[in-house]
């Protein structure tokens, strides 16, 4: 790329109004450099501290999902500490609304417990929201869960519509599996 | 004597809160944002090592607590809920809990978790401090 061609893949970038963008590796370091980076930038761009909390939330969700659970791991899947896995995510805005947008590999046979968790959130009421975030808060942790089964509630009690989600072919084993969050 | 148990202090770091548990004062508090990568690892030594210092309590004095944070992630929250469990458990046993809530005066979620524990910690003395930064 020259210097022409990197002027029009920024104004290009202005032009979709993506605030933010990441594709590489996930660590818990990483995690909390870019949530500086998305901190300062958002006190700067956005007037309403709500949604600059919504957003940092958001943003650590997904961002400690991709840490805890991508399928594309470059530490042993029983390590607990100093994760690293591979995904991206990308904050932008769309008319009056910020979205957050994440992806990463995950195995084919995770699939449907990830539907399973995320189609029924998407036709839930904000207060039905609560409700089954109250419910999990009081629960014993899920089988294989790395933190509280809060996160996707978290996201979608955050979130201004429904979570949409999708899986797309990927290589081998493992699928693309995306999340949007529009705050 | 448990009253008599170390204090325990740790620094904060960008992704952990500050803790400061004087356990020989009866003072506890928890300051700063909460996301570290192992929430269960974190705050399980904190509950462990407040629970040894109810139980040597007994039923009895008073301790308060002030908590101080401007955000934790979803597996943080599980984790405090879990260590403001030991503390209700203590409170219903006798000793006095005062729980000083602070939070920012328009920060929502966080005033609404603390409804949440009012409301699910009926023994401690649940105070909300909305601060106006």
């Amino acid at each position: 790329m020259n210097y022409s061609e990197f002027r029009d893949f920024s104004a290009s970038v202005a032009r979709r109004r993506i605030v933010f963008y990441y594709f590489g590796y996930f660590s818990q370091n990483t995690v909390s450099a870019m949530a500086e980076a998305i901190r300062l930038q958002f006190e700067q761009a956005e007037p309403v501290a709500s949604t600059r909390r919504k957003l940092f939330s958001c943003f650590v969700e997904m961002a400690q999902n991709i840490t805890h659970y991508s399928a594309g791991a470059l530490t042993p899947p029983e390590q607990r500490d100093g994760q690293v896995r591979q995904g991206s995510v990308c904050i932008g805005a769309e008319g009056e609304h910020y979205y957050l947008l994440c992806a990463n590999p995950v195995a084919r046979t995770d699939v449907d417990a990830l539907r399973r968790k995320l189609e029924p959130l998407r036709s839930m009421t904000i207060d039905e929201i609560k409700r089954a975030y109250r419910e999990t808060l009081r629960a014993e942790p899920e089988e294989g869960s790395k933190g509280a089964g809060l996160g996707f509630l978290t996201v979608a009690r955050d979130a201004s519509g429904p979570l949409e989600f999708e899986f797309t072919p990927h290589d081998g084993d493992t699928v693309m599996f995306y999340l949007k969050a529009t705050i | 004597m448990n009253s008599q148990s170390s204090d325990l202090h740790v620094a904060a770091t960008g992704t952990s809160p500050e803790v400061d548990f004087r356990f020989s004062e009866h003072r506890l508090a928890l300051k700063g944002e909460s996301y570290p990568e192992n929430a269960a690892a974190f705050y399980g030594e904190l509950v462990a090592r407040v629970r040894a210092y109810l139980t040597g309590l007994a039923g009895a004095g008073e301790v308060t607590f002030d908590v101080a944070l401007t955000y934790f992630n979803s597996s943080s929250t599980k984790m405090l809920f879990a260590l403001f469990d030991a503390l209700n458990e203590a409170a219903g046993a006798g000793t006095r809990v005062v729980l000083n809530w602070h939070h920012d005066v328009d920060d929502d979620t966080i005033e609404e978790f603390g409804a949440e524990l009012h409301e699910e910690f009926p023994a401690l003395d649940f105070r909300d401090i909305a601060v106006d930064a």
